[in-house]
């Protein structure tokens, strides 16, 4: 056992597993009839079984491989893009995508002063009366 | 097996005026762009544009609706090759080599090959509509939760061959998909959990999921990147690579053959259609090449057997629609309102009483494929201007359209947030080397699996065995799935081995 268990690997099977058990807990304790568990129980144990050999694996391994670059910035966009998702239908399409487009071009290198915002407007406005007008539900705008 | 009398009526309902055509071409156009945006619906937009057909005569309704579910089978697979996002879970499969053979700058084969996989797949699938309509009604009559079980086993087994590493990796990615279907209200009403969120009371939405995990985890990946097509000179949009695409598909007529059959039968399945048959597909076309190790990295292969499955499945689906007057998705449901608007009702007797009017209607699907053709390879040039966006604009752009689309599925904040959830696990398990499609099958088949288990074995009184047994159907296609996931591969090791001994 002489390889290195990448940080962010680590981090998906806790996650994995933790959201399993859960899962396979929260059925388990609705009702343990074979209808309900007759999917979650195999495939929850199988998980289980399954992320042992993995980590084995991954120990037993003589090189560990290296883990890919950028993480932080990739983090960063994925909050960005997580606070825009919950702030579409708190603040409004429109202004939320239009925030979200503008930094997501500077974050990824737009380096212009004036063609990511009006880009963003652009984009935002197409948005908000070309797709917006084909949802049947109701659509929360800030300013459009 | 076909009415000739009836056929010959088709043709003059069908030629004798222009009136039935004129909404083809934009059915055709609002099919590929509905099709082409994440999270807009082939379903969304023939809802969207039902009430337009109020007006129009029953054949030219007919036509319409179905030139926008055409046009936008083939619309989901050019997001799958040009930006790895399935425009809908019948274009999953198209992404796994349509998209690496875009980034490797062979975008205009890649489209070339979808659409003439695409319209083939379609050709072939209304062509055996016309001739066994009749004997395919009966069939699906037939069919029940113990047949279903087996052809969503076969999709899983799919599962195991999506690795991109390990098998471990990917079966555990492919459970973890199964585990997360099984969030919400089961199929016998008993309530698990729903994570604190109603919205999820009828489980994970499959669809922004499917968006999350595929293109925003993709996209972030991509954000180091100047430009989706690294090489400038290949970022052309070649008609001529594009025709050369369309040539290469001919070069594999058994993967075509043996996808549009595929796709044809199992898209007669209500309630499994095109979602399992470009699985179904692609799987067995991985597993019959003479280079299985190609796949996953931009075989032509792979791309032509999912788009024939998912577009002849388009065929399969109209079977029981108009044979049984039953709905298999939610396409066919839009048709069947349709249907009712104009006073008629699918089933046996609209196949007996007004058999020039079923016919018209496959005809005209048949002359609104070859319309795709020409329509696609028009479209394929705008569509594949994506290539030349920059990607520090087409990340949050796309990114952006990917949280919108999940909010046109749900019409809530969970849809959006679905995306976001997903994108996150889609990057770590991109991260790790994990296969992101195979959670995808996971959870797309996780709820149709358990609901049709526990409809057998209520059905068989808990003796599941001895009860497929008695389903004729279902045991021909439990062999054929056993005799091609174990007995071909052992034949095929046997004589591996046989030839090693002999060599020696």
């Amino acid at each position: 056992m002489s390889g290195r268990f990448p940080a962010s690997h680590a981090a998906f099977l806790g996650i994995a597993l933790a959201i399993t058990g859960f899962i396979l807990w929260s059925a388990l304790s609705a009702s343990t009839s074979l209808n309900n568990l007759i999917v979650v129980a195999p495939a929850a144990l199988l998980l289980g079984i399954l992320a042992l050999c993995i980590v084995v694996a991954a120990l037993r391994k003589q090189d560990a491989e290296p883990a890919p670059a950028g993480a932080l910035g990739d983090l960063v966009l994925l909050a960005g893009f997580g606070i825009f998702c919950y702030a579409l239908t708190h603040v409004g399409f429109d202004v939320a995508t239009f925030v979200f487009v503008w930094a997501g071009i500077v974050v990824s290198g737009g380096r212009s002063l004036w063609v990511p915002p009006l880009y963003a407007a652009v984009f935002s406005l197409a948005l908000v009366k070309g797709f917006g007008s084909l949802f049947p539900y109701p659509m929360l705008t800030l300013v459009l | 097996m076909l009415d000739q009398f009836a056929l010959s009526q088709a043709f003059g309902l069908l030629f004798s005026s222009f009136d039935p055509w004129i909404w083809v071409i934009p059915g055709l156009l609002i099919g590929l762009v509905f099709g082409s945006i994440p999270g807009l619906q082939i379903s969304m937009a023939m809802a969207v544009f039902l009430p337009v057909t109020f007006g129009m005569d029953f054949l030219q309704a007919m036509l319409f609706l179905t030139a926008i579910f055409t046009g936008g089978a083939y619309g989901g697979g050019v997001t799958a090759i040009l930006m790895n996002i399935p425009g809908s879970s019948s274009s999953i499969a198209t992404a796994f080599d349509g998209y690496p053979m875009a980034r490797q700058g062979k975008h205009n084969e890649a489209l070339g090959l979808g659409l003439a996989a695409s319209v083939v797949g379609s050709f072939i699938g209304y062509i055996l509509l016309l001739l066994l309509i009749g004997p395919m009604a009966a069939l699906v009559l037939k069919i029940g939760p113990m047949e279903m079980v087996v052809v969503v086993l076969w999709g899983l087994t799919l599962i195991a061959t999506l690795n991109d590493s390990s098998l471990a990796k990917g079966l555990f990615a492919g459970f973890l998909g199964l585990v997360l279907s099984q969030i919400g209200m089961s199929t016998t009403g008993i309530m698990r959990t729903t994570v604190g969120n109603p919205h999820l009371l009828d489980g994970i939405p499959v669809v922004p999921a499917m968006i999350g995990i595929f293109a925003a985890s993709e996209l972030l990946r991509l954000r180091g990147s100047s430009y989706l097509v690294t090489d400038e000179a290949q970022r052309d949009i070649s008609l001529r690579r594009i025709l050369a695409g369309v040539a290469e598909t001919f070069r594999h007529p058994v993967v075509l053959l043996r996808g549009s059959l595929i796709g044809a039968g199992i898209g007669a399945i209500p309630g499994v259609g095109s979602s399992v048959a470009n699985l179904v597909s692609y799987g067995e076309a991985r597993r019959t090449s003479a280079t299985p190790e190609a796949f996953g990295k931009g075989a032509p292969e792979g791309v032509i057997a999912a788009e024939s499955a998912n577009s002849s499945s388009e065929g399969g689906s109209m079977t029981a629609l108009l044979a049984l007057g039953i709905p298999g998705g939610a396409a066919t449901a839009v048709l069947l309102a349709a249907f009712s608007f104009h006073n008629i009702i699918g089933g046996p007797s609209f196949i007996r009483n007004q058999t020039d009017v079923v016919y018209s209607i496959i005809l005209g699907n048949l002359g609104q494929v070859l319309l795709l053709a020409v329509v696609g390879l028009l479209m394929l040039r705008v569509l594949g201007m994506v290539v030349r966006v920059p990607l520090a604009y087409l990340v949050p752009s796309v990114l952006a359209m990917c949280a919108w689309g999940g909010y046109g599925i749900t019409g809530t904040v969970a849809g959006p947030l679905t995306v976001a959830a997903f994108a996150l696990l889609g990057w770590l398990m991109r991260r790790n080397a994990y296969p992101v499609a195979a959670t995808v099958i996971g959870l797309l088949l996780g709820r149709m699996m358990e609901g049709e288990l526990v409809r057998t074995l209520q059905i068989s009184n808990n003796q599941p065995m001895t009860y497929l047994l008695e389903r004729p159907i279902a045991l021909v296609l439990a062999i054929a799935m056993l005799a091609v996931l174990v007995g071909a591969p052992s034949l095929k090791a046997l004589r591996a081995r046989k030839a090693r001994r002999a060599g020696h």
